[in-house]
């Protein structure tokens, strides 16, 4: 087979099944190519090639018995540097934690192992999950695949990075102000932060409890489902964990969006952060195409982008802070200078404050709520921007936070974030679904259904 | 944030080796500290609880 490295969980596994494309076959094509383009690109801390080589010529063996686990059996996948993996350093792209060796797998790991994934190694983040992009790490930052001299969005960058590139069909990161949908909106893939609470948060690396989710990214919606289905599920051992429940996140997929009710939320990206023109156009065309598929698309309005990403920073930096207050106090020199800034204020809010910004949380959490009265999805921006070049710090700095991932982490309901656009610069452009908790289904649905009505799936970057 | 105060408050969090080596960052993140804060509207009704309420476990 030809261009392995462009297969979908989807049509890999179809292949495996056929018995036209063994795990030890697809996993080698996939260590050739990050052998030759993550030099460039640096979207993995770690390659775990001896264990991921035992991994896939495991799977082939039970296949070849006829002990399928499922779809995901043999497929390589990465991992966010944040998730542990037992025997591996898990370092958050830190030297505080460069000997760091989890002693054993986080749930989502084990999750994956259990239905045959091959873990093919740990992934570059932005240091700690926040600390990003910088040059004063141990390790490089990940680079976008579409140009190399612009940044891969974060913190999840060697996730967006290396799904985009081809280096691997999926990975996991985590979002806790858009850290899954941030690299999938500028790497031009796909990126679902679930439902809070729905994948379960043990043995990552915490970043704020009360934000953090950890969430795929892969290069199709069908995809995504896939992996939502092997990771999911309540955790006992993750307090945020939500009850039991019975999911398949493929179910919907096929059902197309006729008379789905979707609110979208023009204010964010018209009035609050007024987008780039382009970003703006690929939004709006987003819309019609729904429309166009039979979707009833009305305006909705919720509060402010800026206070939501106001109320985000307290609580993040608040309960961040209780995380790293120990090594800030007594190795602050250890941490890169943009994680050392970002993870200081928590020093100086004041309690009240943090409860302030959970008390004024509960209102918006009624506000989203209320709007799902009236529709079934929301549509809105995920960036505002295309990426940034990585060097220019300035630059970077100045449309990081133009954004509009953090209200859904602020409330918690599922939201996907996809491509929708290449910019006059030949940069991915990205529009975002949010649906109600435990929806998630219905979210993929409508992500599946301007997928098909579009063909964006179907580009990659020019990366060889 | 007036620097006594920012000095002040980052050695009553122990951030004295940080202010030594690194003021410039100790004064950023108070300063982003103080500009964020500002920019919530905080409930005025009492009533109004904090997310996540506390629960009682009733798994015993």
């Amino acid at each position: 087979m030809n261009d392995l490295h462009w297969l979908s969980i989807t049509e890999a596994a179809d292949a495996v099944a056929a018995r036209r494309l063994s795990p030890v076959e697809l996993l080698a094509a996939l260590l050739s190519r990050i052998e030759r383009l993550d030099p460039r690109l640096h979207a993995f801390i770690r390659v775990d090639a001896d264990a991921a080589k035992d991994a896939a010529r495991t799977a082939e063996r039970e296949i070849a018995a006829g002990r399928v686990r499922g779809k995901l059996h043999g497929i390589p996948m990465g991992l966010k540097d944040i998730i542990d993996v037992a025997g591996l350093p898990t370092t958050c792209h830190s030297k505080i934690l460069l000997d760091n060796v989890a002693g054993a797998d986080a749930t989502v790991t084990a999750k994956l192992r259990q239905a045959g994934a091959v873990i093919v190694g740990k992934l570059a983040t932005h240091e700690f999950a926040i600390g990003g992009p910088s040059f004063d790490l141990p390790f490089p930052p990940a680079r976008n695949p579409w140009n190399p001299d612009y940044h891969p969005g974060g913190s999840s960058s060697g996730a967006g990075a290396g799904v985009a590139a081809g280096l691997f069909p999926a990975a996991i990161g985590s979002d806790t102000g858009g850290s899954v949908r941030n690299p999938a909106s500028c790497c031009g893939i796909v990126g679902l932060k679930p439902t809070y609470g729905l994948v379960s948060r043990r043995g990552v690396f915490p970043l704020s409890y009360t934000l953090d989710h950890v969430g795929p990214l892969a290069r199709t919606v069908a995809d995504i489902a896939l992996l939502l289905d092997a990771i999911a599920g309540h955790d006992p051992a993750d307090p945020g964990s939500a009850p039991s429940g019975t999911w398949d996140f493929g179910r919907e997929l096929e059902r197309g969006v006729r008379d789905l009710r979707i609110g979208f939320i023009r204010r964010f990206h018209e009035t609050d952060m007024p987008a780039a023109p382009e970003m703006t156009a690929a939004i709006e065309d987003a819309a019609r195409v729904l429309e166009s598929e039979g979707a009833l698309v009305r305006t909705v309005t919720l509060p402010s982008l800026n206070e939501f990403a106001a109320v985000n920073r307290v609580i993040l930096a608040s309960e961040a802070w209780s995380v790293h207050a120990p090594w800030l106090r007594t190795r602050p020199g250890d941490y890169g200078q943009l994680a050392r800034r970002r993870l200081m204020p928590g020093a100086f809010i004041p309690a009240g404050d943090y409860v302030g910004a959970q008390r004024r949380r509960t209102q918006m959490i009624a506000a989203v709520q209320e709007a799902f009265r009236d529709v079934d999805v929301l549509l809105c921006a995920s960036s505002m921007d295309p990426a940034s070049r990585i060097e220019d710090a300035a630059e970077t700095a100045r449309t990081y936070p133009r954004q509009a991932r953090t209200p859904f982490n602020v409330t918690g309901h599922p939201a996907l974030a996809m491509m929708a656009g290449l910019s006059d610069g030949g940069l991915p452009l990205s529009v975002q679904f949010a649906g109600r908790y435990f929806q998630d289904a219905t979210v993929l649905r409508v992500a599946t259904a301007y997928e098909r009505a579009t063909e964006w799936h179907t580009r990659h970057p020019p990366v060889g | 944030m007036d620097r006594d105060l920012m000095i002040a408050l980052a050695k009553a969090a122990g951030l004295k080796k940080a202010l030594a080596d690194h003021f410039d960052d100790v004064a950023a993140a108070a300063a982003q500290a103080a500009e964020t804060a500002g920019a919530i509207r905080v409930p005025t009704d009492p009533a109004v609880e904090p997310w996540p309420p506390m629960r009682a476990d009733t798994s015993q």
